[in-house]
Formats: structure tokens, C-alpha cells, sequence
């Protein structure tokens, strides 16, 4: 199961920072736009290196043979 | 890290949501508030007193489940703040008492006005939150009176 983590942060004039963490790929943007809708409207959008990871989970099995020789 | 917004907000919905922003903001700032009723003007009144109106450019109230000339009366100490609608749907602030001059006024409804925002986005943003499934990790009121809250959800 993946972690969503938002922080938001109400400032005394009511403009908001929200920081999204733990989104990968285009998820974040579909928090922003959501996030978006509900306060008002998008002033600035920084996009960080986390959402440059692809989405999709890579998984390696690892397989071990033991011999009784 | 995924990303970071800055947002502006914009203060829209019914009356009722705009009651509880009120509310919440008249708490926050110890006003009390006076009736919810249509009010007469007072005209002999009005004329002596100093008066200072703002109107929340951001700001839009939907007409539905409200009775026209609809308005809440705060009070603090002498000072009187009027909340209502205007005639295009914009949420109205105005504040009048005596023996305070323009600039007092315009402090206090400009101060009234921030909270008004902060309370409204607070509980417009929790609603949401809750509503999408997300669980509070932890909330607080910051030194600069910024509300701070973290939350978290799994998904698949």
C-alpha cells in the first residue's frame, strides 16, 4: 500500500501551501487540480523530483536454489 | 517530494457555509453576534456613525436558501460589523461605531475579513479531506496564527 501525505498550511489571509508527498507521476497533479477546485486558485507549482519516478511498481523476485551436494 | 502549490483563495457557497465562516471567524476575534434577522435601517443612527465597508473581491455567495436583505450583526464593545450579500453575489463587510475613526474601522474589518477566509478555507478543506478519506495526522495553530494540518491516506 502506498502513503499519501498532504500538509497544508492555512495562512492568517487565507492563502494556502499545500505540499503533496509520496504521489508519484501524474497522481500528484490530479491531488493538485483537486485541491485546486477546492480553495480557489492556483498562484504557483513547483513540481519536485518525486514526480519525475514513474508510477508503476517495478518488482524483482529473487529465486535461490540450494543443492545438497 | 511531489509538489508544492501556493493558492488563493475564494470565498463561494451558500449562506450556510458562509454563516459557519462567520461564525467561526467571530469567535476567533471575540465578537458576538447581535441577530441574524433582516435589520431596519436606522437611519437617525447611521448618520453619526463612522462607517467603513469592504467587499470581499473573491468572493461569491449563492443566492439559494437565502432571504433577500439577509445579514448577520456582530458586536464588539461599540463597534458593529455587518455581514451580507450585495447585489452581485459578493460577500460585504461593513463596520460602523462611534467615536472610532476610518482607519480603526478599516483595521478591524480587514482583520475580520482575513479570518473570515482562514475559517472558511479551514473548514471547506477538512470537509474535503474527510470526505476523500484522508485521516489527520496531526494539526496546529502556528505563532503567525497559520493553521498547520498533515494528513495521510492509503491507497492500492
Amino acid at each position: 500500500m502506498a502513503q499519501h501525505e498532504v500538509e497544508i498550511v492555512i495562512s492568517p489571509s487565507g492563502e494556502v501551501k499545500v505540499h503533496i508527498k509520496g504521489v508519484k507521476g501524474k497522481g500528484c497533479l490530479e491531488y493538485a487540480a483537486w485541491l485546486t477546485e477546492i480553495v480557489g486558485k492556483l498562484k504557483d507549482q513547483k513540481l519536485t523530483s518525486e514526480y519525475y519516478e514513474p508510477d508503476t511498481k517495478a518488482r524483482i523476485d529473487l529465486r535461490q536454489e540450494l543443492r545438497n551436494e | 517530494m511531489s509538489t508544492v502549490l501556493v493558492l488563493v483563495p475564494i470565498v463561494s457557497g451558500g449562506w450556510p457555509l458562509i454563516t459557519a465562516a462567520v461564525a467561526g471567524a467571530a469567535s476567533a476575534l471575540g465578537l458576538v453576534v447581535k441577530e441574524t434577522a433582516k435589520q431596519e435601517i436606522e437611519d437617525a443612527n447611521q448618520e453619526q456613525l463612522q462607517q467603513v465597508q469592504v467587499e470581499l473581491a473573491e468572493s461569491e455567495i449563492l443566492a439559494q436558501s437565502m432571504v433577500t436583505g439577509q445579514e448577520i450583526v456582530l458586536v464588539k464593545g461599540d463597534i458593529e460589523l455587518r455581514v451580507r450579500r450585495d447585489e452581485r453575489g459578493r460577500c460585504v463587510v461593513c463596520a460602523a461605531g462611534k467615536g472610532h475613526s476610518e482607519a480603526e474601522l478599516k483595521q478591524m474589518v480587514d482583520q475580520f475579513t482575513q479570518k473570515l477566509t482562514q475559517c472558511f478555507v479551514y473548514n471547506r478543506v477538512a470537509t474535503e479531506l474527510k470526505t476523500k478519506g484522508f485521516q489527520v495526522v496531526d494539526e496546529e495553530v502556528m505563532q503567525d496564527e497559520s493553521i498547520r494540518i498533515n494528513v495521510r491516506r492509503y491507497v492500492e
